[in-house]
């Protein structure tokens, strides 16, 4: 992995929900994936931010979809997570285990 | 069923000054996010923190091409404000009893230089009777950095000076479309700066009476780069609201 390239905890949980979400990844979904896992309100217009830096990096694609009355009209767009991104979350995966291992704090050992 | 309409304040400065291409698909997950909760204050917490994010997001992916183009804006102001420059300096209402007040350029100063972007103000606070006795004053409160802020504000939006390396030349490029909104906001944004920053030394200099007077120089400023930058324009591209 180059300098600069690493996933940030926002990327990595995206990724992860973009996962998840399969054919149903998109803003209003994406968001409420997150909100449920973090118990936190979401930004969406951050999770645009974000999904549209990890696409310039070639780790979801886009595609608009279809528009609704309940949207105004407007179309809804769809992400899907490419092989270099689930290759990225593997790595981000790996890494974070290998750090976890043998902590004692996360095992309850200490405060 | 008919769907409930989200808040109307919200969703037009979301449209109007929210940056980037994924402004309608958001505006549409909003007004999805308001269908299911219903919670207007949730709506517009979302909407209002959407244009920071989308236009720090949209600065930070396109540094160059935004740089380069609100380059182009500045350069047309500081050329509108070298054309005023004299106009003012020799207007019959002005000399000789520039008594309240005498401004010259002085460009070893960066205060002199920065008054210098608000010259229009200035100059028709050298009336001895005052900025609104006369409409030559009110011409150059109000109407001039208007006018001036509506074509800089067009050029940021549409074109931008671009610096080719190889061969050292200049060029002239459209600015995406996608990019307009958050070039012109920084655009006027830098504007309203330069305006706000004589007013730390106007109190210094016992020259107070100008406060209004600077205050509608950079309203009018920021209202016409808006307005010339087309943020006031309706690019909805859905339907209702």
């Amino acid at each position: 992995m180059r300098k600069g390239e690493y996933l940030g905890n926002f990327d990595l949980m995206l990724l992860l929900a973009v996962m998840r979400l399969g054919d149903n990844a998109y803003g209003v979904t994406l968001a409420q994936e997150l909100e449920a896992q973090t118990r936190r309100e979401v930004v969406v217009a951050s999770v645009y931010a974000t999904l549209d830096r990890l696409q310039e990096r070639g780790l979801v694609t886009s595609s608009l979809g279809d528009s609704t009355p309940e949207r105004g009209g407007r179309a809804k767009r769809y992400f899907r997570i490419t092989k270099a991104g689930v290759r990225e979350v593997r790595d981000a995966q790996q890494s974070l285990m290998n750090l976890w291992k043998g902590l004692p704090e996360l095992k309850g050992e200490k405060a | 069923m008919t769907p409930q309409q989200p808040p109307r304040i919200p969703t037009l400065m979301l449209k109007h000054f929210g940056s980037g291409s994924n402004i309608e698909a958001l505006l549409g997950d909003l007004a999805e996010q308001y269908q299911q909760n219903n919670s207007a204050i949730r709506y517009w917490r979302q909407a209002m923190k959407a244009i920071p994010v989308s236009f720090f997001r949209d600065i930070r992916a396109h540094k160059w091409m935004v740089a380069q183009a609100l380059m182009t804006g500045w350069g047309l102001w500081i050329l509108a404000a070298n054309l005023i420059f004299p106009i003012v300096n020799y207007n019959p209402y002005t000399t000789p009893n520039a008594s309240r007040v005498s401004f010259h350029v002085v460009w070893s100063d960066p205060r002199s230089v920065i008054a210098f972007t608000t010259l229009p103000a200035i100059g028709a606070a050298f009336h001895p009777k005052g900025p609104w006795s006369t409409p030559v004053a009110f011409l150059f409160a109000l109407a001039l950095p208007a006018v001036v802020g509506v074509v800089s504000g067009w050029l940021a939006a549409h074109w931008q000076v671009c610096i080719q390396a190889d061969p050292a030349t200049l060029r002239l490029a459209r600015v995406h479309q996608d990019r307009k909104t958050s070039v012109v906001l920084l655009f006027a944004g830098s504007v309203l700066l330069m305006n706000l920053l004589p007013f730390t030394f106007l109190f210094d200099r016992h020259i107070v009476f100008l406060v209004p007077l600077l205050t509608l120089n950079a309203a009018a400023s920021v209202v016409g780069i808006l307005l010339g930058g087309g943020l006031f324009r309706d690019r909805s591209t859905g339907v209702g609201n």
